[in-house]
């Protein structure tokens, strides 16, 4: 788009150069090219859905139909996948994939979830009416830029024909225009100059109705964007809270714990200091406590360190923190990680979903064993902590849980737990993680 | 013994050289980054060089990287990893070349004078120290049905001083006991897990973490 607009300000300049900038983009020449094959791309989607919702239909009573109308439906959502692409790439109008996102398990759910979507159907639509608007397209198309081009190369053809006369517009016997002199000729290919502007805005005008259809039936609806906007601004809010109780903890980690040690630290050694003459017997005792407060702060210290970021996130990945994660659990963690790096906001989140999910079920769950599984499905990171503990967890009431959902939320993935009563618990979740 | 120091903290740096000094320890080179400790091996060949993982520029594992390129180049050079965390994973990496003259602790063991001193004497030596806590690890990881369950509670104790790399001297002075006794537990403790005798204490530091890590 800004790419256009920089071009119509180019030589010519004004509302000359503006009215003649269709005439030089590329874009007029993809949107023809995109205008005049629609109908044949419609015409074959037609074709296929006749033929396989028919014999889909007609061959529901033997079963082979429910296969067959699959086919089709896949058929068809495939359509409309490469069509957005088609479109993006010779409209230039950008067109979000809307689907909601598969889940896994049997093949019986996920067709449940693609024939429940509405975007399956509005791809269907959209394909319906692909050929009906591309033959629209196709004649509009086809007669303006033969009449603009036909009228502009009229000179030329004034002299190849021996008897030096071009018919126009011939009706049987009878021609209604013929250009039998030159001036009539030359004015001809004036004429058609100016058609071959009207034509290159013509198409370009179809070529946004297009688009607009395409958004409209092939793009995420108002509703799945607003929701989504909403959901968004709820989980940032989130985000911010979460964050800020999160400074507010550190604050009261560090207050509470490696500051008063080294309070403690230095009181010992002012002491120390003091009674080194008269009693030097009590100032080593104070010395050796300052000793042992100053390493107890050291402690602390790198435990809320590695709470806010532990360094091995950072330098070797997911594999090798949750591994460490497992190793400081006292319960015992059997561990499968099956990826390699990925994003730091999603290794992170990942991390602390397994942080937190273990801190609970050695605290809360009396579990006997955990395990904990990440794996990379398509696009998404999975992550599962089970523990064969008591069970019961609920993430309406612990904070942990409520924080950790926040958390996931932030990098946009989605957390569930199931947790029966007398287990076992299941905490899973989906973080997107690009291509 | 002659040492080199890589350690960008001003501080830091100048304290475990003065800590070494006064441990009759030659500190010839102090240095602040990967680099630096390459090229201060390469010109010094020290016995021992005391890295910190964390440095300039990347403050990521550089101290690591350099620790093993220096292993590479120089292996008569033996190397003290210290740390503000110990990961059971940088062990593994800084392990993989043997256990003859590799120690990694965590940087809070400079605390304890006289047990760091004791570690980097041992390392210069030939000799070997893993953090308690990366035994620790490594001991907490294998707690399932293993053949660890069936070790005495004083057989563990013994098998993660061997894992942190001490002489049987030093585990019996740990412990209180005979060096007698910690042989028979050592024996015991090979039979029980089923690894083969080894003749010298580095290979069987190697031997107990390989058993460990795997």
């Amino acid at each position: 788009m800004t790419v256009e607009q920089v071009a119509t300000g180019g030589p010519g300049g004004g509302t000359v150069g503006r009215a003649l900038a269709p005439l030089r983009q590329v874009r007029t020449l993809t949107a023809t090219i995109y205008l005049l094959l629609s109908m044949f791309v419609g015409l074959t989607w037609h074709v296929i859905l006749a033929v396989g919702l028919t014999v889909g239909v007609g061959t529901l009573i033997i079963w082979v139909g429910v296969f067959v109308l699959a086919l089709t439906l896949l058929a068809w959502r495939g359509g409309a996948w490469l069509e957005r692409r088609w479109v993006g790439a010779m409209l230039g109008v950008q067109i979000p994939d809307p689907y909601r996102p598969l889940p896994d398990g049997s093949l019986w759910r996920r067709a449940r979830v693609l024939a429940g979507d509405p975007a399956t159907w509005k791809d269907l639509a959209y394909l319906v009416v692909l050929f009906p608007l591309g033959l629209i397209w196709f004649v509009v198309t086809t007669t303006v830029w033969t009449l603009a081009l036909g009228l502009l190369t009229a000179p030329l053809w004034y002299w190849i024909p021996a008897d030096g006369a071009v018919a126009l517009f011939e009706d049987g016997d009878r021609s209604i225009l013929v250009l039998d002199t030159l001036p009539e000729a030359i004015l001809a290919g004036v004429v058609g100059a100016a058609l071959c502007v009207a034509a290159a805005w013509v198409v370009r005008g179809m070529a946004i109705a297009h688009g607009a259809v395409a958004l409209a039936l092939l793009g995420p609806s108002q509703n799945q964007l607003q929701a989504r906007v909403e959901a968004l601004q709820a989980s940032r809010d989130r985000a911010v809270d979460s964050a800020e109780a999160e400074r507010r903890r550190i604050e009261r980690d560090l207050h509470d714990g490696a500051q008063q040690r080294l309070v403690a630290l230095a009181m010992d050694l002012g002491m120390a200091r003091a009674k080194l003459e008269t009693d030097p017997a009590a100032a080593t005792a104070l010395v050796g406590e300052a000793h042992e407060e100053a390493k107890r702060a050291l402690a602390e210290l790198r435990d809320l360190a590695r709470g806010i970021h532990p360094a091995v996130l950072a330098d070797r990945g997911l594999d090798a923190a949750i591994s460490a994660l497992a190793a400081r659990s006292p319960v015992p963690v059997g561990i499968d990680v099956a990826t390699g790096r990925l994003p730091d906001p999603v290794e992170s989140a990942a991390y602390f979903v397994v942080a937190e999910a273990l801190t609970n079920a050695a605290k809360h769950a009396q579990a006997a064993e955990i395990s904990v599984r990440i794996a990379r499905h398509r696009d998404l990171l999975i992550v599962e902590v089970i523990d064969d503990g008591a069970g019961g967890a609920d993430p309406a009431r612990g904070t942990g849980l409520r924080g950790l959902a926040d958390r996931v939320a932030a990098v946009d993935g989605h957390l569930t737990v199931t947790s029966p009563p007398g287990g076992p618990t299941v905490i899973r979740a989906e973080l997107p993680c690009g291509s | 013994m002659r040492v080199v120091i890589a350690e960008d903290s001003v501080l830091l740096r100048e304290g475990l050289a003065r800590l070494l000094a006064d441990g009759g320890v030659e500190v010839v080179a102090q240095v602040g980054d990967g680099p630096g400790l390459v090229a201060a091996v390469d010109a010094y060949r020290p016995d021992l060089a005391v890295v910190d993982v964390r440095m300039p520029p990347s403050h990521t594992d550089e101290g690591l990287r350099a620790a093993l390129e220096v292993r590479e180049r120089s292996p008569g050079t033996a190397i003290l990893v210290l740390s503000q965390y110990v990961e059971e994973r940088y062990a593994t990496d800084l392990l993989a070349g043997g256990a003859q003259g590799v120690g990694y602790l965590l940087k809070d063991r400079v605390a304890d004078v006289g047990e760091f001193l004791a570690a980097v004497h041992r390392v210069g030596d030939g000799g070997a120290a893993i953090d308690p806590e990366v035994v620790a690890q490594l001991l907490g990881r294998r707690r399932r049905a293993d053949p660890l369950a069936t070790l005495s509670p004083r057989e563990l104790d013994v098998l993660s001083l061997m894992a942190e790399g001490r002489s049987n001297a030093a585990i019996a002075d740990r412990l209180v006991v005979t060096e007698g006794a910690v042989e028979k537990h050592i024996s015991s403790i090979f039979t029980k897990l089923g690894l083969p005798a080894a003749p010298s204490d580095h290979r069987r530091v190697l031997a107990v973490l390989t058993y460990l890590r795997a």
